[in-house]
């Protein structure tokens, strides 16, 4: 039997390739992400080894307050430090880093870099010693309150050259420097896309973060003792009380080796599911492959069965073919998977995205990893239709043969029907008040309902989406509908690809157009300022402070009040905290204080949400200990509550609490109103020379900003669509090889039709068709299925503070002619190769 | 043999199709040239490879000729592009062949219009009436082939061949498939469509009682031809068949 089964596969390559296809794609993706990964790591381990190689100390606070996102913020330490570090024996120099948020501004005032979306912009310290960590390619270091170096990549890109005057915005304000240098970091021009201002020690502490204050020492040893026994003196000379930890070089090469590791994990992960989703939509394409090779093939079987073979036999030999077209898949998916991450590493670069150079990294962990996913889902996918093939009696191999005609049973009506029962039983019950977690499991049974309903409702709907192809068509029109009507079980199949992807992207867009309306909602309700200056900045950097007094003292301003963050630690746990100025902020912001307004926060007290206050058990007058970054635990005592923490999130202090310290704020917006009476324009000119000169932020008007708020989402949203593009092309391929069996199969229908006079357009004409209403018919339901599931998943989420379900009609629109779209590329190749269909051989076969 | 009353329908002049080169060269037709007229029902008969098949293949378009060339209604093959050439088999040839005459998807009245609609014409609807009350189908029209039995198949293939009054009808083994009795009711049809209905029909046969209903028989062998025969009966055509099989 064994050698059956290989002996029809090799006579069947085209087939084999055809149903690899599927496998392929799924694989290479997750292969591709996989070797992209681990190349990354590599990569930047290499490179911080190599920036980290002569440093055999790094002294630093032990105190960390670390926000949402990985985001941290570790106290600053004395500069005076560096002098005690100096004095101890085996210590051969010692040199201040500071690294803080700082923006370099363009020659055409707009700063570089993506806000919060695109890596990072820092400011921090370039110096000549043995342990340098930025070497300078051209020019000189930085010295003095009037010099900055770039690195490469960004000088390059803002096409500043040595002499010209760089404006760099940070945390004090903007500043214009002297281009003095252009350095590299390690072998790169700029470590992962980030942007970097670099100074001398004291104009860093000063600009970037505060006087007198650094936040780490790069000791390089005399040689005369280990790193160990160095950075056990170095601790030796501090007092428990100051806070103060010694790591050596190996230490801090690890720990920043781990830290860009699990960043780089989020972003790993993240493909791995996309690719988990290409993967499962791929199953489908390869089920499908599998049946309609199963049906085809019923009469072949049957002649086996008849001569002898049994059930099991014929079973295997399926199973023995998958397992052939798995390997081979799987294995050129892994092949494709390393084309994949090698486009990756050239389009990011393209993309801004500098990346250290070094070779791929193809392990063998990977390629193990690929064949047994590949192989796993293969197999798993052809087990029902081998089953099925084992079934065929031997006397089918007398009859004509029956392909998958039958329509779909009972059974499977009340099957999925029951399904779907269960699964809207569930859903029914969450939205009667039951816990949210099981709401995943009512969209499973709806979905797998929906899939198995599929055959029975193929046909009708085909034949009703197929209308129009045959008002406009004529009699190739209706020989398309029926087409697609007449095998319900492969057209369902065939759509289900389609009808996975359009859900997902359906429901993602309905849920972003919620959001979108919800937030628009809330920032008309809340945000009472004429206009706005935003920052886009998610938690790491934003607007100095100092902007906000500059706005004030425009004429005709009433008032303009930063909003910020900070970050602090409350009982152990890192929370990031809404920073306003109470005294300015009243009539740009309303968070619904209940009886009270904001001049009762001091800066010994906190406003925290209703909600927090139930959840917590707090009132006014309780006591919250705040850690802040300075190391500082301050106790603040709630002075009001709000309604509002939709933006406010629960709990917002006054600026005044942590001023003249160390710990770092940025404010992200600025509110502003107007005085009575003013002259608008004239006004939005002056803020907007203010926000000019100061260099970065967008001034907008109220309507502007809402607008803007809302319209944040849509990036993510773009994200999604992109990487769910690979299971549409993924169902573009499940089309294709199906309708390529399906022209196969009808070789003699089609050289009958142009005997009979049907010309080779008219036959693409019939095959595009017949995809288009496949694909169709997988989108209407996807549509559907995707707002449904958008709706659950908005009602989930109403605790969030997501209220409004809203339809996005854009989106379905777009879908349904991308569909169209899909089906006439799908069908170009079969169409082609339906023209091809040898006319003689077609109606010899008798 | 020819008779001046007569009008040429189709015709080969020298038609060679061979396949392979040099000594593995076989011919399939060799140098064959075949008058085919109007108004009559002619048969082509031969043993098993002796090229009947190719001859009608490369008269109806749907083959090439090596050398020398195949007219229909005077106009020349070859001359044609895939597009003209595909138009005149939907206007000027209608085609019945041994099985699989009819798209499964598709009603047997949709079967029997399918050439006129595929170019977008409306046809002669008396006369399309007139075809499918000859062959007996007024009560089976909107079934699918799947309803219809092997016989009923082959009417319906019939009545397709004659809508669109084409310049010639070419059967390709139009009973092979059938037991006598139905076979026998399809070639009277096929009489009754020459007769009545002033078509012209070239059948490709092996069976002498086939050959039997035409007005002339062409005898093809080794791919020439090896004969003619007018007014045949059964006995006269088997013992040709006979004298040629070996």
């Amino acid at each position: 039997m064994f050698r059956i089964a290989l002996k029809s596969i090799v006579g069947r390559k085209a087939r084999l390739v055809l149903t690899s296809l599927a496998v392929i794609l799924g694989t290479a993706f997750l292969s591709g992400t996989s070797v992209f990964s681990a190349t990354l790591d590599r990569t930047f381990n290499n490179l911080f080894e190599d920036v980290f190689k002569n440093i055999d100390g790094y002294v630093r606070s032990t105190q960390v307050v670390e926000g949402d996102f990985g985001l941290i913020e570790r106290q600053r330490i004395p500069a005076d430090y560096v002098d005690k570090v100096l004095s101890v024996p085996g210590v051969s120099d010692a040199v201040p880093d500071i690294q803080a948020f700082a923006r370099i501004v363009g020659k055409d005032g707009k700063p570089i870099g993506t806000e919060g979306a695109g890596p990072p912009t820092f400011g921090s310290v370039a110096v000549e010693f043995k342990g340098a960590l930025w070497t300078i390619a051209e020019g000189k270091f930085p010295k003095g309150p009037t010099e900055v170096a770039l690195d490469e990549a960004s000088a390059e890109k803002a096409g500043y050259v040595l002499g010209d005057k760089v404006k760099v915005v940070a945390q004090s304000g903007s500043r214009t420097f002297t281009l003095v240098g252009i350095a590299s970091y390690g072998d790169v021009r700029s470590p992962g896309g980030a942007t970097f201002a670099l100074f001398d020690v004291p104009t860093a502490a000063e600009f970037l973060g505060k006087p007198g204050f650094v936040d780490a020492i790069l000791v390089v040893g005399d040689g005369s003792r280990s790193d160990d026994a160095l950075a056990k003196d170095i601790d030796a000379i501090f007092e428990p009380s100051q806070k103060v930890e010694t790591l050596t070089g190996a230490e801090i090469t690890k720990e920043t080796q781990d830290d860009i590791g699990q960043a780089l994990s989020f972003f790993s992960i993240f493909l791995t599911i996309f690719s988990v989703i290409a993967l499962g939509v791929g199953s489908f394409v390869i089920y499908n492959v599998f049946s309609i090779s199963a049906a085809q093939r019923q009469k072949e079987n049957a002649l086996l069965r008849a001569l002898g073979a049994n059930r099991a036999q014929i079973t295997r030999s399926m199973l023995i073919e998958s397992i052939v077209v798995g390997l081979f898949g799987s294995l050129l998916g892994f092949v494709g998977g390393i084309g994949i991450s090698k486009l990756l590493s050239v389009a990011l670069p393209a993309l801004g995205f500098d990346l250290p150079s070094g070779g791929l990294v193809i392990s063998a962990s990977i390629l193990i990893n690929t064949v047994i996913v590949g192989l796993v889902v293969t197999v798993l996918s052809a087990v029902l239709p081998a089953r099925r093939a084992g079934k065929v009696p031997p006397l089918a191999a007398m009859r004509a043969t029956a392909i998958e005609t039958a329509g779909p049973g009972r059974v499977r009506l009340f099957w999925g029907l029951g399904s779907m029962l269960v699964g809207l039983g569930i859903i029914g019950a969450v939205i009667g008040g039951s816990s949210n977690n099981l709401l995943g499991f009512g969209v499973l049974f709806v979905f797998i309902g929906t899939i198995v309903i599929g055959p029975s409702i193929a046909r009708p709907v085909a034949l009703f989406l197929g209308r129009p192809a045959e008002t406009l068509r004529g009699v190739t029109g209706q020989m398309a509908r029926q087409n697609a009507a007449r095998n319900p079980k492969r057209t369902s199949r065939t759509s289900a690809p389609v009808l996975i992807g359009v859900a997902l992207v359906t429901a993602v867009s309905a849920l972003a157009a919620s959001i979108n309306g919800q937030i628009a909602d809330i920032f008309t309700e809340q945000f009472k300022g004429d206009y706005a200056v935003n920052s886009n900045a998610q938690g790491f950097g934003g607007l100095s402070p100092d902007l906000a007094t500059t706005l004030s003292s425009i004429d005709g301003v009433n008032d303009a009040s930063g909003i910020g963050t900070v970050l602090t630690k409350i009982n152990d746990k890192g929370r990031t905290l809404i920073v306003i100025t109470p005294s300015s902020i009243g009539g740009n912001y309303d968070i619904g204080l209940v009886n009270a307004d904001y001049s009762v926060l001091d800066k010994d007290g906190i406003l925290i949400s209703e909600s927090l206050a139930e959840r917590d058990n707090l009132k006014i007058g309780s006591v919250i200990p705040v850690t802040f970054g300075d190391g500082v635990t301050r106790d603040l005592t709630v002075r009001a509550l709000y309604v509002h923490n939709d933006l406010a999130g629960d709990r917002v202090i006054s600026r005044e609490t942590f001023a003249n310290t160390t710990v770092s704020s940025f404010d992200f917006s600025i509110y502003v109103t107007l005085e009575k009476g003013a002259d608008n324009e004239k006004v939005r000119a002056e803020l907007q020379k203010a926000v000019d000169e100061y260099g970065q932020g967008k001034l907008l008007s109220r309507d502007e900003y809402i607008d803007e708020q809302a319209g944040q989402v849509n990036q993510l949203l773009g994200l999604i669509y992109g990487l769910l593009a690979l299971s549409v092309i993924i169902a573009i391929v499940g089309i294709i090889i199906t309708l390529l069996l399906s022209v196969f199969e009808r070789q003699r229908e089609i050289g009958l039709l142009r005997a009979v006079g049907m010309t080779r357009s008219q036959v693409r004409t019939t095959v595009r068709w017949e995809s288009v209403i496949t694909s169709l018919l997988g989108a209407v339901v996807g549509i559907l299925l995707g707002l449904g599931l958008g709706w659950v998943i908005v009602f989930a989420l109403r605790d969030q503070g997501l209220t409004s379900f809203q339809i996005p009609v854009g989106s379905t629109v777009f879908i349904m002619v991308m569909s169209f779209v899909v089906g006439v590329l799908a069908a170009v190749y079969p169409a082609w190769r339906a023209t091809k269909v040898d006319m003689l051989d077609a109606l010899n076969t008798n | 043999m020819t008779s001046p009353t007569l009008t040429v329908a189709a015709s080969a002049k020298n038609a060679t199709k061979k396949y392979g080169k040099d000594e593995g060269v076989v011919y399939a037709l060799n140098n064959v040239s075949v008058d085919f007229y109007s108004g009559q029902f002619t048969a082509i008969m031969g043993p098993s490879g002796s090229g009947k098949s190719t001859l009608m293949h490369c008269i109806a378009g749907l083959d090439e000729l090596t050398e020398g060339t195949a007219v229909i209604d005077n106009v020349e093959l070859s001359t044609l592009s895939d597009k003209n050439l595909t138009q005149l088999r939907r206007e000027k040839i209608g085609f019945i062949f041994q099985s699989f005459n009819l798209v499964p998807t598709l009603t047997a009245e949709e079967n029997i219009r399918l050439p006129l609609m595929l170019g977008n014409n409306k046809g002669d609807e008396e006369w399309i009436q007139r075809v499918i009350s000859t062959v007996h189908l007024n009560d089976r029209l909107t079934h699918r082939p799947s309803e219809l039995s092997g016989g009923q198949q082959q009417r319906v293939a019939v009545a397709r061949a004659l809508a669109s009054k084409p310049r010639i009808i070419l059967a390709d083994e139009p009973t092979g498939n059938l037991d006598s009795t139905t076979g026998s009711e399809i070639l009277k049809f096929m009489r009754m469509a020459v007769d009545e209905l002033g078509q012209t029909i070239v059948m490709v046969t092996h069976d002498p009682v086939a050959a039997a209903y035409a007005d002339r028989i062409v005898f093809l062998a080794d791919g020439k031809i090896a004969g003619e025969m007018l007014e045949p009966t059964a006995e006269k055509v088997l013992d040709r068949m006979k004298s040629l099989g070996n």
